[in-house]
């Protein structure tokens, strides 16, 4: 058994480090989202870009708009803070167009020695912004410090990793077990950032986590924790003629509704993760929309260990007594996809249908829970506005079909402490990712080795860990749709649809992830800023 | 936070701040000063409390979801509905009655466990009552808002908890106006001559003591619900409060702060009725305070 | 003023001195009212440190999350002397409060009084522009009201002074917002433009915020200004003197009258501060202003217990040492006090 797979990546959960577990899981889908199927970019812009300008990008400070320091290695808040990061440090391996992995300041990567060691080759001739090389020994140097620290923010690993550099510009990690989508779950890991040892070792960790250097395509020029941080163009930066702006601004906002006037009165160009649907066609009206891909659907978890789920009767019931068409029809306005398993139209192995899935049919609901004697149980979520809304019609559902539901929301820190005491009942949150073998992957919601989990099954962790060990793709996805089935035939829990979350442009701004989608991988969508152009 | 008014009386040193401030009508427009504001209250706790017992009000907690942001004045819903399809004119009435409920609650904290602790600290004099009084400004110390938010969070949200957290407030302020009353009190003829004849002390705190400072109390309780529920709204809306989907005013206005641009009568409908609550609850104070003598 | 000091021949320069001061009412008052304030003091760092300290629940597993280990979860709090008794760790604390170190936030490597600092120029313009907003509207306001008292912009003032202290903060900052951000889009729904960047964005940014803590605020000064006026226009010698030269009502109102109220209303400053900065934390909150408000309710959401601690305090310090400072004020400037006092 290797009890912490499920938590490779970012997934230490803790109070402090909001943005890696149950946040990343639903917090992602609402505020950086997940995906819609209907990706709708309602004028992409056509003209080229051109160089110079400057942008304010506004940052929802519920999650994004908020960071501590920007050292990776420190970084609480790193998966939440991934659009500074990636600016200021550039990252190893990017996401591109069609969820492809490509090297930005890394090449490539191979494994080998059964999959347990993962070699990876830097570009070469890139240097800091400081001046100094960026190679193998500062990527080693790097990783080890991630892992040598004690921030709630770095990575997991079974047993301790070898990390060793083979070459001045390749190095090679090797754990004690096949771990197929380690490079797919760099995406928002502090793993993914190398700062510039020399300048750490300069400054002391405390000024560099408040200036930071690294080799991406901006540098700092203020970094006013939590409310403002002014970035300038890289003039050393590895790739000629980028970035395309001459300076970035990020600054927290309140609410979408802040944004909105916020925009409106030209405070900002650009906003990451809109995720009040209700003001879409506000937006529209005056910006550039683009619906950012999903990849986690919201699920209803049920605690297969104590009464009434621990009753199939009782998880049928909720099946059948789900009308999640409905709720995407009267919340979201019919926007949504619809699917059956723990992917989503944007991730990787995505199937929109299971076999042997329990549909909507009120009548049976109802008998269901006549034959029980009644049903009544308390269905909790994280007290985030879409989600309890969310759960606030689910309860209108199922009431619909006899059942007595209690409505109950927590903080992070509240609803850690529900799962750990074990008696929640039910609950309202989101699975999956873009590969779902990372940190919060479907793992994290039905491997019984997860503290996050309702479904105790050897079977399941059996399929789910071994897909996650396997680097064949077809034989993953395999192992993927029979764990839908399941969950499915088990009745562990429904599905609804993955939130999608809007990123908003002002016209003449574009650039991929901000106004042409790129997959959403772990918590927030990835916007590649050396593309980003303002031509307004 | 927020209103100066009780606010400050709860800070203000012993003299009041706002006696002989108001300037007073004569005569029926001085009945009208408590009538109205009376009246409206009587009518409000009517709709909150008696009516959902005779007529059928929608549960405020079950929507429909084929009824989804009706707007006002639509059949069966006469306020409309939300995001989710809750009637809101249920969820007004089901949430004034939080409103009511922890006002009168907290009030009621403060007026008993203030009350004697001011009762005593005046009577007693000297250490004792020096003592008692720096504990007061201790809590005074703290901005109400801040306080109570603190206590609410660390013991987790529930209308219990809120009334126990907001009564931090209202005990060191009732504790204050009973005090300055009683100093008032403590020297008069009638309560020498009780403590010369051997009343017990007990007894001359019940039977001469607290008839006299009840109408100064009670002004003050009126002044302090309009505080409470203002406070307790900003509890919730803060997200410390009383929990979501339990109708209340302030979590009304906090939901629809996210829509407040397309639904402005989600925020705008309840802050009406917590708005004309708070106005009657100072209005009827103020007014049975000039009419009463009170200082 | 110290006639009962008997004359003595000085042993040293300044015993003289001090003896009249010591015997001087207004310094002893004072330094009675100084002593005072030493334990109210030290009961708002205790009250702060227990509001977040002594309440249930295992603070280092509820920080560290589920999955830490029990090795983490002991690392973790030796790092915050969780493991040590209550009140060692108040000892601990306090000893670094006088010191003027409040500790190292959790969520950062920030120091706490770092955190605060970078906060404080946020909160305080905007308590300094709704105080002057207050003063601009309420005097001028006072004064018309008290000079027809009972008239009818007296009884208007009136109802619309209870209005304005019957509001709640998030009410009316989210009605303000739907009024003239998102209806006139005069000012800007939020943000925060440093006065260093650019002033008129600054007050674009903190004129609506500002506008929401002055208006109870001008409710309540209106109020107490007029009554205050009206008892010296009624009973004060000086008035009656002045009316027997035949000087106008007015000027006796606005150069006479109205410069001895000031003082009172100088000292009305320190009993509103407490409701003052409770309603920043609300107004911050609505506005998106990085204050000390908006620090305190991240920080509360983040379990970023020393940070909570930290900024309590300060609030509750700065309310205890503004009113000190404006009882001692009182004291010195009001020559009414002063007789009073010295005679009794």
């Amino acid at each position: 058994m290797r009890p912490k797979t499920c938590f490779r990546r970012n997934a230490r959960p803790s109070a402090l480090r909001l943005s890696s577990v149950i946040l990343a899981t639903v917090v992602a889908v609402i505020l950086a989202g997940c995906g819609s199927s209907k990706p709708s970019s309602s004028t992409p812009s056509s003209s080229a870009p051109k160089h110079g300008g400057s942008l304010t990008v506004l940052e929802g400070d519920s999650f994004a708009g908020s960071w501590p320091g920007l050292d990776p290695a420190t970084d609480t808040d790193g998966a939440a803070n991934m659009s500074y990061m990636d600016a200021i440090y550039g990252e190893l391996f990017e996401l591109t167009a069609g969820g492809k992995e490509t090297g930005d300041l890394a090449t490539g990567y191979s494994f080998t020695n059964g999959g347990k060691t993962v070699n990876i080759t830097l570009r070469q001739g890139v240097k800091f912004s400081d001046g100094s090389p960026f190679n193998a020994a500062a990527v080693v140097w790097n990783w080890k410090r991630d892992l040598a620290g004690n921030c709630s923010c770095k990575p997991v690993f079974i047993g301790t990793p070898v990390i060793a550099q083979t070459g001045t510009y390749s190095l090679s990690i090797t754990l004690s077990y096949v771990d197929a989508p380690f490079i797919n779950a760099l995406q928002g890991d502090i793993f993914n950032w190398i700062a510039s040892p020399t300048a750490v070792q300069k400054m002391g960790e405390k000024a560099f986590a408040i200036k930071p250097v690294g080799a991406g395509p901006f540098t700092v020029v203020s970094d006013v924790p939590d409310s403002l941080l002014a970035l300038k163009r890289n003039p050393n930066y590895w790739q000629p003629g980028l970035p395309y702006l001459n300076s970035l601004t990020f600054k927290p906002v309140s609410s979408d509704e802040t944004a909105l006037t916020a925009m409106d009165s030209g405070a900002g160009q650009a906003y990451e993760g809109m995720s009040t649907p209700q003001l879409v066609s506000s937006f529209k009206a005056k910006f550039q929309t683009t619906a950012e891909p999903s990849t986690s659907p919201y699920d209803i978890q049920l605690n297969t260990k104590i009464a009434p789920f621990n009753n199939i009767k009782a998880r049928e019931a909720i099946y059948y007594a789900t009308d999640a068409a409905l709720l995407d029809k009267s919340l979201f306005g019919d926007t949504y996809p619809v699917g059956e398993s723990f992917t989503a139209p944007a991730g990787l192995f995505y199937e929109q249908t299971v076999p042997g899935y329990i549909t909507y049919d009120l009548a049976k609901a109802k008998a269901l829970v006549k034959s029980l004697g009644g049903l009544s149980f308390t269905l909790g979520t994280i007290s985030v506005p879409t989600a309890t809304e969310l759960n606030e019609a689910i309860q209108t559902e199922w009431q619909a079909a006899g059942m007595k539901v209690t409505l109950a929301s927590w903080d992070l820190t509240g609803l850690i402490a529900q799962f750990e005491g074990g008696k929640w009942q039910s609950m309202l949150q989101t699975a999956g990712a873009y590969d779902p073998g990372t940190g919060v992957g479907v793992c994290f919601r039905f491997c019984s080795t997860s503290p996050f989990t309702g479904v105790f099954s050897t079977t399941l962790n059996g399929l789910l860990l071994g897909a996650a060990g396997t680097v064949n793709q077809a034989q993953r996805k395999a192992l993927y749709d029979q764990a839908a089935e399941y969950i499915a035939k088990n009745a562990d829990g429904p599905f609804l649809f993955p939130i999608a979350g809007y990123n908003i442009a002002d016209h003449g701004v574009g650039g991929p992830g901000l106004t042409t989608p790129l997959p959403v991988t772990d918590v927030n969508p990835e916007i590649l800023w050396q593309y980003v152009y303002n031509n307004g | 936070m927020s209103v100066p008014a009780a606010d400050l009386l709860a800070s203000a040193p012993a003299q009041d701040l706002r006696a002989g401030a108001a300037p007073r009508a004569r005569g029926w427009l001085r009945n009208l000063e408590i009538a109205v504001p009376g009246t409206v209250l009587v009518v409000l706790l009517f709709f909150c409390f008696i009516w959902p017992l005779v007529y059928h009000v929608p549960d405020p907690t079950v929507g429909n979801l084929f009824q989804v942001n009706l707007p006002l004045w639509s059949p069966g819903h006469i306020l409309g509905t939300d995001t989710v399809g809750y009637d809101i004119m249920s969820r007004i009435l089901y949430g004034g009655r939080v409103s009511f409920e922890v006002a009168a609650a907290v009030q009621l904290i403060g007026l008993v466990f203030g009350g004697l602790f001011g009762m005593v600290a005046a009577y007693r004099g000297g250490w004792t009552e020096a003592v008692m009084m720096r504990i007061l400004d201790v809590f005074i110390a703290f901005p109400s808002l801040v306080l109570v938010l603190a206590i609410a969070d660390s013991l987790g949200p529930s209308e219990t908890h809120v009334i126990w957290a907001l009564s931090a407030f209202s005990i060191p302020a009732f504790a204050r106006v009973s005090r300055a009353a009683t100093l008032r009190l403590r020297d008069q003829p009638f309560v020498v001559a009780a403590r010369l004849a051997g009343t017990k002390t007990w007894r001359i705190m019940l039977r001469h003591l607290t008839p006299n400072i009840a109408p100064q109390m009670l002004t003050f309780s009126l002044l302090g619900a309009s505080l409470t529920i203002i406070l307790e709204g900003a509890l919730d809306f803060l997200g410390y409060g009383i929990p979501a989907p339990t109708a209340t005013w302030g979590n009304m206005i906090a939901t629809g702060e996210s829509f407040i641009s397309v639904y402005p009568r989600l925020v705008i409908v309840p802050s009406i009725f917590l708005l004309v609550t708070s106005i009657c609850l100072n209005m009827m104070g103020d007014g049975l305070r000039a009419r009463w003598g009170v200082r | 003023m110290n006639i009962s000091v008997p004359v003595q021949p000085a042993r040293w320069p300044g015993s003289a001195f001090v003896r009249r001061l010591a015997s001087s009412p207004t310094v002893r008052v004072s330094a009675r009212r100084l002593l005072s304030a030493i334990p109210v003091l030290w009961g708002v760092t205790l009250l702060a440190f227990l509001l977040l300290n002594a309440l249930p629940g295992d603070a280092a597993s509820a920080l560290l999350g589920i999955d830490a280990t029990p090795a983490e979860i002991r690392s973790f709090s030796i790092k915050l002397h969780l493991n040590e008794p209550l009140w060692t760790r108040y000892g601990h604390w306090l000893a670094g409060v006088v010191t003027g170190n409040l500790g190292t936030s959790l969520a950062s490597p920030q120091s706490v009084v770092s955190i605060i600092a970078s906060r404080l120029p946020v909160t305080l313009e905007l308590v300094i522009y709704a105080l002057v907003l207050t003063f601009v509207v309420s005097v001028p306001l006072a004064v018309v009201c008290a000079r027809w008292p009972r008239g009818i912009i007296d009884r208007i003032c009136l109802v619309l002074s209870m209005a304005s202290l019957s509001t709640a903060p998030y009410v009316l900052g989210l009605l303000l917002v739907i009024v003239f951000a998102v209806h006139w889009s005069i000012f800007p729904a939020i943000g925060y433009t440093a006065l260093s960047t650019s002033l008129t964005g600054n007050l674009d940014t903190m004129t609506l915020p500002s506008i929401v803590l002055a208006i109870p605020l001008i409710g309540f000064y209106t109020r107490f200004l007029r009554a205050d006026l009206l008892e010296q226009m009624q009973s004060e010698d000086y008035v009656v003197t002045a009316r027997a030269k035949g000087v106008s009502e007015w000027r006796i109102l606005t150069r006479h009258v109205l410069r001895n109220s000031f003082i009172g209303l100088l000292t009305v400053i320190g009993l509103n501060l407490a409701t003052l900065i409770g309603a920043t934390v609300i107004v911050e909150q609505i506005f998106s202003l990085p204050g000390i408000g908006y620090e305190l309710l991240n920080a509360i959401s983040n379990r970023d217990v020393p940070v909570v601690e930290g900024i309590v305090l300060v609030f509750g310090i700065t309310v205890v040492l503004v009113n000190l400072l404006t009882d001692l004020l009182y004291g010195v400037l009001d020559p009414r006090i002063r007789h009073v006092r010295s005679r009794s």
